[in-house]
């Protein structure tokens, strides 16, 4: 309903994910620098800051290039407060199961939601 | 007269390769580790064979990567142990074996720098195998010139690059050339030294370097097809060593499609029987894409096979250097193996789990 | 009167009364149609709900396909492809486009999948392991196809579930305060009106009353004299009278008043 005026604009997907989520997207051909030098993609380990993964969180979510913002779920675990917190529909958020950590649906945002509506 | 002198220099190290050797796991060990449930069982099933507790000190959940990087850990420590223990020309032997993964690791500096990654990072990501002291040096470079420049100064690969690249070579698009263009400079380079040791080294080595060489060069065809290669770049790329040269390479060449490829390996017989064994394997199938796609993976198995089936054929030669190569070879295909059980164990592909090559 | 609820700052007068009436009468459309429009938004809504959770699911399985053609590239490529892939990543040849949807007046944007022909990767495991990355690109193309279909599924439902809940809360503002507003309002100018008119009556009666009263006085003088003149009957009814007569005339000032 908010910022539906310049969707057209959005045309990227972006990522943050474990390595192997991120290279396979890569691979299909998601992977984009722009004239800043400044990817839409973030690696993930073991060894990444939770204020990393927030803050390119909050700047993929701002951007007016991104459609789509994947994230793994394990990592969307870490920062679950401002994911939930987020509820734009501009860009999309997607939380994708990563190879070590298969899909959950209990604890994906927006299924939550799904649930608490029906158990309305 | 070589077997009467051998054992003085590397009779030991030739037994401890031979102990590594017989450590490999069996294929009741694979069975045992096929029938795992959890990544826990498999670490288990492992603890009981040699590589032992090697996981013990692992924090659970554990996962496929911790096992591909430990195990590989394992076969770096033996080489190592065999490396400072060598004399030469043993050493220099072992020192060759290690430029394949210095080639992969320059290339990923290469391409870091620039990217002007960190360079702790592109360092910690290196081959474990391929680190040479020098290594750090490379990050220093800023631009391609001085990039190139300190190649040449810093590794034990400079001869590879002096004869196959000037400078201006060096950019993104051609990474995977300059790549492979190294490894074809360094495969020749490995059968020219190994021509200079003494019998039956040779014999052994040439043979299973011909077949690594052929094997890259049939990748490199088939892999080209539908891309930006050209086939003048392609012919480059083919190492001047192996069963299929010089025929098979000019043939190979002007493939355009799968059906060149396997008229150009035709008159090999045992390079035939893969194309078969893919294609009969496949007929069964629906026809199309997924047919080739099918018939390549085959036949990507079927060298992984024949491979494995050569270096076996190593350890039955005694005196001779090829045992330290095919360890190495053998071990790297483990590692793969168990890597690939685990896995197809994650991610409950069940179904899959047989597609790897046991070595016994 | 005043503890019935809340109403509307209005003088209880007939004018203002239609005014209620009307707004009333446009109240009620107005919630019938937005009900009917919440109805429509929730039949779809639900429509969605379903198909964010089947896609969801499937998702599960599509990834980890992708990820299983990842381990098959991993065996056969060997080494680490993902540094080399992570740099050589420049220009998105995968992207999305929107498109906009209308349901019951509301603007769903959807995603298309946009594939353009790349050469970014296909030298990528020239050596080795090649057939297994173009392999898993595939596989990692299609499994992207099915997550822009769910990002679309999941726009949808978050901007649906927005424009339900801005309909529901008109409706319930609608059932809730403005209507109940409006019927007392209603009610107080009515009852209003009512006492108004009762009052009225009332008064008028009265006058009505004392008129006759009057009237019939003034026919009691005029047979009393008639009859005066015509003999003296009985002395009884004359003081009797007199004292009605200024009952009346006390009560008279009042009325007028």
């Amino acid at each position: 309903m908010t910022s539906t005026s310049n969707y057209a604009d959005r045309i990227l997907i972006a990522v943050i994910g474990d390595e192997d989520s991120i290279t396979g997207l890569l691979l299909a051909g998601i992977g984009h620098i722009n004239s800043h030098q400044k990817k839409n993609f973030l690696v993930v380990d073991s060894k990444t800051q939770t204020s990393t993964i927030e803050a390119a969180f909050n700047e993929f979510t701002e951007r007016k290039d991104i459609a789509i913002l994947l994230i793994n779920q394990h990592i969307a675990e870490r920062i679950r407060l401002t994911v939930e917190k987020y509820q734009d529909a501009f860009p999309t958020v997607l939380e994708i199961p990563s190879k070590d950590h298969p899909y959950d649906p209990s604890k994906d945002s927006i299924l939550k939601r799904v649930q608490r509506m029906y158990g309305d | 007269m070589e077997a009467l002198f051998f054992n003085v220099d590397s009779g030991f190290l030739e037994a401890i390769v031979r102990g590594y050797r017989a450590g490999l796991l069996t294929t009741g060990q694979y069975h045992n580790l096929t029938q795992c449930d959890t990544l826990e069982d498999f670490r288990m099933q492992l603890s009981q064979t040699d590589y032992g507790n090697f996981l013990a000190n692992e924090p659970t959940p554990i996962t496929t990567s911790t096992i591909h990087a430990k195990a590989t850990q394992v076969l770096v420590d033996q080489f190592n142990y065999l490396r400072s223990n060598a004399v030469e020309p043993l050493s220099t032997f072992l020192e060759y074996m290690t430029y394949a993964y210095m080639i992969d690791n320059v290339i990923l500096l290469i391409t870091g720098t620039l990217h002007e990654r960190d360079t702790h990072e592109l360092l910690e990501r290196c081959h474990p195998l391929g680190v040479f002291d020098t290594m750090p040096a490379l990050c220093v470079a800023t631009n391609v010139e001085e990039l190139y420049h300190s190649v040449l100064v810093e590794t034990p690969l400079a001869p590879y690059f002096r004869d196959c690249l000037s400078a201006s070579d060096l950019d993104d698009l051609n990474i995977e050339l300059i790549r492979n263009t190294l490894y074809k400079a360094y495969l020749e380079d490995f059968h020219k030294f190994c021509s200079t040791l003494p019998d039956p080294t040779p014999e052994v080595m040439h043979q299973i370097l011909a077949f690594e060489a052929d094997r890259r060069t049939l990748n490199i065809t088939i892999n080209s097809f539908h891309s930006s290669l050209t086939k003048d770049q392609r012919a480059r790329l083919f190492p001047s060593i192996g069963r299929l040269f010089p025929e098979g390479n000019n043939a190979l060449a002007r493939a355009d499609d799968l059906e060149g490829v396997k008229n150009a390996c035709e008159y090999i017989a045992q390079y035939r029987a893969f194309f078969d064994t893919a294609a009969s394997q496949s007929n069964g199938n629906a026809p199309g894409m997924e047919d080739t796609d099918a018939a390549l993976t085959r036949l990507e198995n079927a060298f992984f096979a024949h491979e494995v089936h050569l270096n076996k054929l190593s350890f039955l030669q005694q005196f001779q250097y090829g045992v330290f190569y095919s360890f190495v070879k053998l071990k790297e295909q483990e590692i793969r193996s168990l890597t690939w059980i685990a896995e197809c164990i994650a991610q409950e592909a069940k179904d899959r789990v047989g597609d790897f090559v046991s070595i016994w | 009167m005043s503890g019935a609820g809340a109403r509307e700052a209005v003088f209880p007068t007939r004018m203002n009364l239609n005014i209620m009436q009307g707004r009333l009468k446009a109240a009620t459309t107005g919630h019938s149609l937005l009900s009917r429009k919440r109805d429509a938004l929730t039949t779809r809504f639900r429509g969605i709900l379903r198909k964010v959770d089947e896609a969801k699911r499937k998702m599960g399985r599509v990834m980890q396909l992708a990820s299983f053609s990842l381990a098959e590239v991993t065996y056969a490529a060997g080494g680490d492809i993902a540094y080399l892939v992570q740099e050589q990543a420049k220009t998105a040849t995968f992207k999305v486009k929107a498109k906009q949807e209308n349901v019951s007046g509301v603007m769903l944007p959807a995603f298309d999948a946009v594939r353009e022909g790349s050469t970014d990767f296909n030298l990528t495991g020239l050596g080795r392991g090649g057939q297994q990355i173009q392999k898993a690109r595939e596989v990692y193309a299609k499994a992207l196809e099915t997550l822009v279909e769910l990002a679309s599924l999941q726009t949808a439902f978050t901007i649906l579930d927005e424009v339900i809940r801005t309909t529901n809360r008109r409706v319930n503002a609608i059932e809730h305060v403005i209507m109940p507003k409006l019927d007392n309002t209603i009610k107080y100018i009515l009852s209003e009106l009512d006492e108004m008119d009762r009052e009225e009556f009332f008064r008028l009666k009265k006058v009505q009353g004392k008129k006759k009263r009057d009237a019939e006085a003034a026919e009691l003088v005029k047979q009393q004299l008639a009859a005066e003149r015509a003999d003296i009957p009985e002395e009884d009814t004359e003081t009797e009278e007199e004292h009605a007569l200024d009952l009346l005339a006390e009560k008279d000032a009042d009325v007028i008043f």
